[in-house]
């Protein structure tokens, strides 16, 4: 059923409103009137409805600088709209709830059992945390909520967000990590400017999430450790061959990387050499999804930011030999500066968008 | 371009040690100079501190021509250069290190509680994690922090320039890491960064462009996404890669 027109704006400006709290930090009456178009009267009526609500706080804050006047800031209220992520490994559980405005109000992790269903643990983590919504990242190829591949879990056609809501009888999102991580580089990190921002996530096995604008899209999760790059090579997991994931071994580096980088720097011979390989099979694998995706900006997450530092030179120079130039030279590769914490962020700032969706 | 030398000569006694050498780096990118020992790359850093002078040729600033004849100069023109063996004074805090031999120059008085907060958020600017107590002496620090704290320096005095020579050379694999990832931080901050290596995945993890010189001279200057590993070693050795470097039919350096 419609809503009246003057309600239906009203959603729309408040929904917009707490957006842009979330999103920007604390701020002025006045920054809000310029960054939201709308008039001041409007703004206020707005702020005070909110404060009502209990979604937003004023408070006096440090002076503004050019007179020393302190001035009155509207902020958000943490508790007021929380959402629970939750980072699935084949080894353990992350889990944080995050509130409005970002603050990580409550993080635990725990070890999963060799065997246990990591749903059924997702219940136990979670435990009776009231939220707006629910996330759960999964390393592989996720879908709308189900999860056709995972190499790190060992699933196939899963589908998670019905399972998880069995489990925990609540509606449950589902993100692949590193489209997960990707969101929260983008709304949380240094990528706030890629247009199209590509991560790269070493776990057990390789895969890759695309967001444009800061937003997970449908077909943006990718599985980059099974893209070919030796033609007949070793047997994969997956059962191809010549696989990235397993051209590079990708198991052995995912537990192994800091011995293995050291040792290169050592000067170990074959160490120095499987890392150079490895790095060249990256490069390669990236020339093919940059060619397919066009990114503008490229993060190189979990143990692959030990990786590209140790081996840039043959990532990149594979790379360059299988992109065409327009692809990559304006291409930014960089590291995520929010590490480990950036699935479980970006998971919970995926929960944050569609909440703000549905205010509308 | 922020800094520009044309044909810039330099010779010590008869030997010419640099010969005619162009280089242009510009805000917001790392420009990294390779080239083997002994092939000038930190004499051509001197020349460009004020620490030699120069025998031909030109130095530009934003455009202008420049004498820089001391690191006083380069200072000024907000060139700093962070060198192997770290200027930091080990009985120092890292909050007195990072202001050390400036609140005066610059006529500022700031209390200790200013200074230790903006120095906390030059770090948290470079997303710095590593150093938890800036009250803590240099001297128990890491050689990673210690280059950390140096190059943090150079942020928070508004340098526009900042110069490494091998400021990885000494350090662990995991604290190479870290360092690579503020020079590449500078950079995206605005700052021109000429950065020194001969480690090529160092190299290759940070740069926009790639100079190298062979013998004193500029044998070519690449955009680092059109580089391959094996024609930057050609160039380091020989001078030349294919139709790239001294004695080609094109020249790769930039005009
Ligand atoms: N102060 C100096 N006096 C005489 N010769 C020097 C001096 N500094 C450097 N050289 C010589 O200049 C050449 C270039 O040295 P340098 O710039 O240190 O090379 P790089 O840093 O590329 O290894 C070398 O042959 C070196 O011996
Ligand atoms: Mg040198
Ligand atoms: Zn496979």
């Amino acid at each position: 059923m419609a809503l009246p027109p003057a309600v239906e704006l009203r959603r729309r400006n408040r929904a917009a409103l707490l957006e842009q709290l979330h999103r920007h930090g604390p701020q002025t009456r006045a920054a809000l009137t310029e960054a939201l178009e709308l008039n001041r009267s409007t703004i206020g009526a707005l702020a005070t409805d909110l404060a009502e609500s209990g979604h937003l706080q004023e408070t006096t804050g440090q002076s503004t600088g050019s007179a020393g006047r302190p001035s009155t800031l509207v902020a958000c209220v943490p508790r007021s709209i929380t959402v629970a992520a939750v980072e699935i490994r084949a080894d353990r559980l992350r889990f944080a709830l995050v509130g409005l405005g970002g603050e990580v109000l409550e993080r635990s992790e725990s070890a999963l059992e060799a065997g246990a269903d990591p749903i059924e643990a997702v219940a136990v983590i979670t435990g009776g945390t009231a939220s707006a919504a629910a996330v759960a990242s999964v390393p592989g190829l996720v879908d709308e909520g189900a999860v056709a591949h995972s190499t790190e879990l060992g699933w196939i056609d899963r589908d998670a967000a019905a399972e998880l809501e069995a489990a925990t009888g609540r509606e449950w999102r589902v993100v692949d990590t590193a489209t997960a991580a990707a969101v929260g580089e983008w709304s949380r990190g240094d990528a706030g400017e890629a247009r199209k921002l590509l991560y790269l996530h070493g776990g057990r096995g390789l895969t890759a999430g695309l967001v444009i604008e800061g937003r997970a899209q449908r077909g943006g999760s990718i599985q980059l450790g099974h893209i070919v790059v030796e033609p007949g090579g070793r047997e994969c997991v997956c059962g191809l061959r010549g696989c990235l994931d397993a051209e590079m071994e990708a198991f052995g580096l995912a537990d192994g990387i800091e011995d293995a980088t050291l040792a290169a720097g050592m000067g170990d011979a074959a160490a120095r050499d499987r890392l150079r390989r490895s790095g060249e099979g990256l490069g390669r694998a990236l020339g093919a999804v940059v060619t397919a995706t066009g990114p503008d900006e490229i993060l190189f997450g979990g143990w692959l930011r030990e990786l590209y530092l140790s081996t840039a030179a043959p990532v990149r120079s594979a790379f360059a030999e299988t992109t065409l130039p327009h692809l990559r030279s304006k291409l930014r590769l960089r590291t995520p500066v929010l590490g480990d914490e950036g699935a479980l962020i970006g998971a919970a700032e995926t929960g944050f968008a569609a909440v703000f969706e549905e205010m509308r | 371009m922020l800094l520009e030398l044309t044909g810039l000569s330099k010779r010590f006694g008869p030997v010419e040690v640099l010969s005619d050498v162009d280089l242009a780096i510009d805000a917001g990118e790392v420009c990294a100079l390779v080239g083997d020992n002994g092939a000038g790359k930190s004499t051509l850093v001197k020349c460009v501190a004020g620490i030699h002078g120069i025998d031909g040729g030109a130095i530009a600033v934003d455009g202008e021509a420049r004498t820089i004849s001391g690191p006083r100069d380069a200072a000024a023109l907000g060139i700093e250069v962070v060198y192997q063996d770290l200027a930091l004074c080990d009985n120092l805090d890292v909050v007195e290190n990072l202001f050390l031999g400036r609140e005066k120059r610059r006529g500022l008085v700031l209390d200790d509680d200013a200074m230790e907060q903006l120095a906390a958020e030059t770090l948290s600017s470079l997303a710095v994690r590593t150093i938890r107590n800036l009250r803590q002496p240099v001297a128990s620090l890491s050689g990673g922090q210690r280059q950390t704290v140096a190059i943090a320096k150079a942020v928070l005095w508004n340098s526009r320039l900042v110069i490494l020579d091998e400021p990885t050379a000494a350090l662990g694999v995991a604290q190479t890491r870290q360092v690579l990832e503020l020079i590449r931080r500078l950079a995206d901050q605005g700052l021109a960064v000429l950065y020194i290596s001969h480690n090529l995945n160092d190299v290759f993890a940070v740069a926009d462009r790639i100079a190298a010189l062979y013998l004193g001279r500029m044998a070519a200057v690449l955009d680092a996404a059109d580089a391959t590993q094996s024609q930057v070693v050609e160039l380091i050795t020989s001078g030349r890669s294919g139709s790239l470097g001294l004695g080609a039919d094109t020249n790769g350096a930039r005009s």
